[in-house]
């Protein structure tokens, strides 16, 4: 297990390469120019050149991505162009927001998806299984932003009972962060519990044909004993690998909840980035995104071992 | 006749029910201090250095933490602000600031004529209107600690009015700020003199601005963007909302007390809410075409001429303003309706006259022969859009190709830059306080208006002091530019805000929102 984990680690570094190198090119290749944008409408194109110059915009594109290279390798992301501030910095304050929303989010899929997908699976057939599965096709189908401003509208505008948008710290504030928590975490977790809940369907249902479940309800146990004792466990493995993947979109992909409910996180730094040409945080969110989706399919496969014992690694 | 007993006291009790209910309608709308006021706004500052950039939320939020010598009274004329007055010489050259005294600087010090110096050196070498001012010194200097002195190279119409504008404004910093950044480096200490101080700023979550305690004020009363200024509330918090549609939800929930930038369809909505008002902000923008005369097709003036015949200005407007006749204007002056000074009400311009068949007669002498023109807009304003989009329509209609080219709007301020990558751009001409502010009529902003005649009479509008003299010159302009197209003038669009109801004396009249002598009701 221990040579596997050395082994995983360093095959990080190729791709974090890859990433590095195309994000570089992507974002620098495509048309714009932050400093014709954040000069304002009614700047000249002199005054541009002149800040251009002063932001080392103007040197060769190779020789920018050596510098950038040689900074990454340093640990240093650089300097946001917009923000004032280091790059790692800014990412740093927006972990919080974007952790918080994944786990909470992540909450809502696993308890809607999992005992949804299982319920179905244990009564097939039933108007259980139709219901269930029609409602974890909805959550495909609905988009996120639709569903994000009608939960807006219904549960802040007309009731009135939770706030509308925006973002309080866990940490000076738990009961106003978790209120202001519900409808974002409700609005991304559901539209995610809808691959969670027909993965597990699927996958129990092909457990539940197994000759040992058999053996078991032959026993005479009970269908609730059979359903989460027997078979649940051993449904899980892919389960948890849907799970796993989910965690990395949250992580990344959760930029129109964030926008909507106006959330400060890395999904909304990167939208605005991207939209100012703010080319280091464009490039520093990307790596992070990329090294968290590269630790977390680690994670995952290192719990299948733990799940089932009978995958190892040498 | 004498009264009867009983009328005497049904006198006395009404006179005594209208002075109890008179003192409580006048406490109601007697300002009181305290409070936060949480304004959405729709997005981060590249900066909070108002010397550095034209862009307009920097021009918002710095107006509440710097001042300048001058500011703009309620009819768009300059008025003093830290300067007490100033004398002008009598051949005009020489322009001597008294400035006033006990001005206090966020950091304690006092303000004085080295701060002055400075900064407005700083400015002249960065800002768009500090440029254009400079240019024209030959001389800045302090003469004592509360008196500054400008040197002309040559009479000038320009000066009072370039220190008043509000955008990319003469902000005055704590000498050590203005010279510690180079101009064309943003000032990472934000310091001022103005009634709010910030305290804090946390990018995409808020930024705070507390009152300034020892702000003074001036004596006299709230005129436009200056006069006196109160800090009735005890802070600002500027709340970025990228989304439209949850800052009109959170206006609409009590979370923000105001917004602004609102999508037009949000105004229905929001006559119907007891405790949000929908507010129309005027001047807004009136919607431009701008043209590439360096390079291209559109240096053939007769082309431009085709353009403004053949488009019918009215449908447009109407779409763009969502069907909604309170957000638009049809007019072709070149200064808005609330820039007075400069309004003119010109008959027989070739403007808005959707006439197809001089138009195709503009396009045969043109000798167009249909080559595709490069019409460049962007999606992230919708109005932008909506609009480029009906006026190729009815551009083709008439026998022009138009290729749109639809970009985001950092692509699009990039490539404007270069004449070889677009004919036509879309963008939006906001308020100008005076006719040489007015960018589309310069060569070096993109689209390069370089036109002789053109030049001669801005180069006469900065000379001439006579105001009746430049009121001629700019109605001679507008001539020269509905003949000279070097843009095309749509109309005006207005844009919208929400505030709640609690939130009182907001002034709507000027272009960008102001929150001090504004209050909070409990």
């Amino acid at each position: 297990m221990g040579s596997y984990l050395v082994r995983r680690l360093l095959a990080v570094l190729p791709v974090m390469a890859v990433v590095a190198t195309v994000v570089f090119l992507l974002i620098h290749l495509i048309p714009g120019d932050p400093v014709s944008v954040m000069l304002g409408p009614d700047a000249t194109p002199t005054q541009i050149e002149a800040t251009r110059q002063a932001l080392g915009l103007n040197r060769p594109l190779w020789e920018q991505l050596v510098g950038f290279y040689g900074r990454v390798l340093t640990g240093d992301l650089g300097q946001s162009y917009f923000l004032d501030r280091p790059v790692s910095r800014a990412l740093w304050e927006r972990a919080e927001p974007t952790l918080v929303l994944m786990l909470c989010a992540l909450g809502v899929a696993v308890a809607i998806g999992v005992p949804s997908g299982t319920i179905a699976a244990a009564h097939r057939g039933s108007a259980w299984d139709r219901g269930l599965m029609t409602v974890s096709l909805l959550g495909v189908c609905i988009p996120g932003f639709w569903l994000s401003l009608n939960f807006i509208y219904f549960f802040a505008v007309r009731l009135g009972w939770l706030p509308a948008a925006g973002y309080v710290s866990i940490f000076s504030d738990p009961v106003a962060a978790l209120r202001y928590m519900v409808l974002p975490a409700f609005s991304l977790g559901f539209s995610q519990s809808a691959l969670i809940a027909r993965i597990s369907r699927s996958c129990m249902l092909e457990v539940l044909q197994q000759d040992y479940i058999r053996t078991a309800r032959a026993k005479g146990l009970s269908q609730g004993t059979v359903t989460w004792v027997h078979a649940f466990r051993n449904a899980l493995v892919p389960v948890v690998t849907v799970i796993g993947i989910t965690t990395a979109v949250l992580i990344g992909g959760a930029v129109v909840t964030e926008i909507v409910f106006n959330i400060p996180g890395l999904g909304r730094l990167i939208i605005s980035a991207i939209l100012r040409r703010d080319y280091p945080v464009v490039q520093g969110v990307v790596l992070v995104i990329a090294a968290s989706y590269v630790l977390i399919n680690l994670g995952v496969d290192i719990l299948y071992a733990l799940i089932d014992p009978r995958i190892r690694y040498d | 006749m004498r009264r009867s007993v009983p009328a005497r006291l049904t006198w006395l009790v009404m006179i005594a029910i209208l002075v109890v209910a008179g003192g409580v309608a006048l406490a109601a709308d007697t300002p009181r201090k305290g409070g936060v006021i949480r304004v959405g706004n729709l997005g981060e500052p590249p900066s909070l250095d108002a010397h550095w950039t034209t862009a307009s939320i920097t021009e918002t939020l710095t107006n509440h933490i710097y001042e300048g010598l001058y500011s703009l009274d309620n009819s768009n004329k300059p008025i003093p602000m830290l300067a007490e007055g100033v004398t002008i010489s009598k051949d005009g050259l020489v322009y001597t600031f008294k400035l006033r005294q006990g001005v206090k600087f966020h950091n304690g010090k006092e303000m004085t004529s080295e701060d002055v110096v400075a900064s407005l050196a700083r400015w002249g070498k960065q800002s768009v209107y500090g440029k254009a001012l400079f240019a024209q010194v030959a001389d800045w200097k302090a003469l004592d600690k509360y008196t500054v002195e400008m040197k002309l190279k040559e009479k000038s119409a320009i000066v009072l009015i370039s220190l008043a504008v509000p955008n990319n404004f003469g902000a005055i910093y704590p000498k050590e700020i203005a010279e510690k950044s180079p101009p064309e480096q943003k000032v990472t200490e934000y310091i001022g003199t103005g009634p709010f101080k910030l305290a804090e700023w946390k990018p995409d979550q808020y930024i705070r601005m507390v009152r300034f305690d020892e702000y003074k004020s001036r004596n006299e009363k709230p005129n436009g963007y200056g006069g006196g200024k109160t800090a009735y509330v005890d802070e600002i918090r500027w709340i970025p909302v990228p989304e439209v549609a949850t800052r009109v939800a959170q206006v609409e929930t009590g979370e923000l007390d105001f917004a602004d930038d609102l999508n037009l369809d949000a105004y229905d909505r929001l006559k119907t809410n007891a405790s949000a008002r929908a507010i129309v902000s005027k001047p807004y923008y009136w919607l431009v075409a701008v043209m590439n005369k360096k390079e291209g097709l559109m240096t053939n003036q007769k082309l431009r001429q085709a353009w403004q015949a053949a488009i019918d200005i009215e449908p447009i407007m109407k779409n763009v303003a969502g069907g909604k006749p309170e957000f638009y204007r049809m007019d072709s002056s070149l200064a808005p309706v609330e820039i007075a000074a400069w309004h003119t009400n010109l008959q027989g311009l070739p403007w808005n006259e959707h006439n197809r068949d001089k138009a195709k007669r503009l396009l045969q002498e043109a000798g167009y022969k249909k080559e595709p023109i490069r019409f460049m807009t962007t999606q992230e304003y919708k109005w932008m859009y909506d609009f480029a989009l009906l006026t190729k329509q009815q551009l083709e209609d008439i026998g022009f190709a138009i290729d749109l080219q639809v970009v985001d709007w950092a692509t699009l301020v990039k490539r404007r830059n270069n004449p070889k990558e677009y004919d036509v751009f879309t963008t939006g001409i906001g308020a100008f306080y005076d006719p040489t502010h007015a960018v589309f009529l310069t060569p070096s902003w993109p689209g390069w208006t370089t036109d002789e005649d053109i030049q001669r009479i801005q180069s006469e509008l900065a000379r001439e002091t006579d105001p009746k003299k430049r009121m001629a010159l700019w109605e001679q302009q507008t001539r020269q530019f509905y003949e000279k197209v070097p843009v095309i003038r749509y109309g005006d669009l207005f844009g919208l805000r929400a505030a709640r109801t609690t939130v009182r004396d907001f002034n709507e009249k000027t272009e960008r929102v102001r929150f001090y002598n504004v209050w909070l009701e409990k």
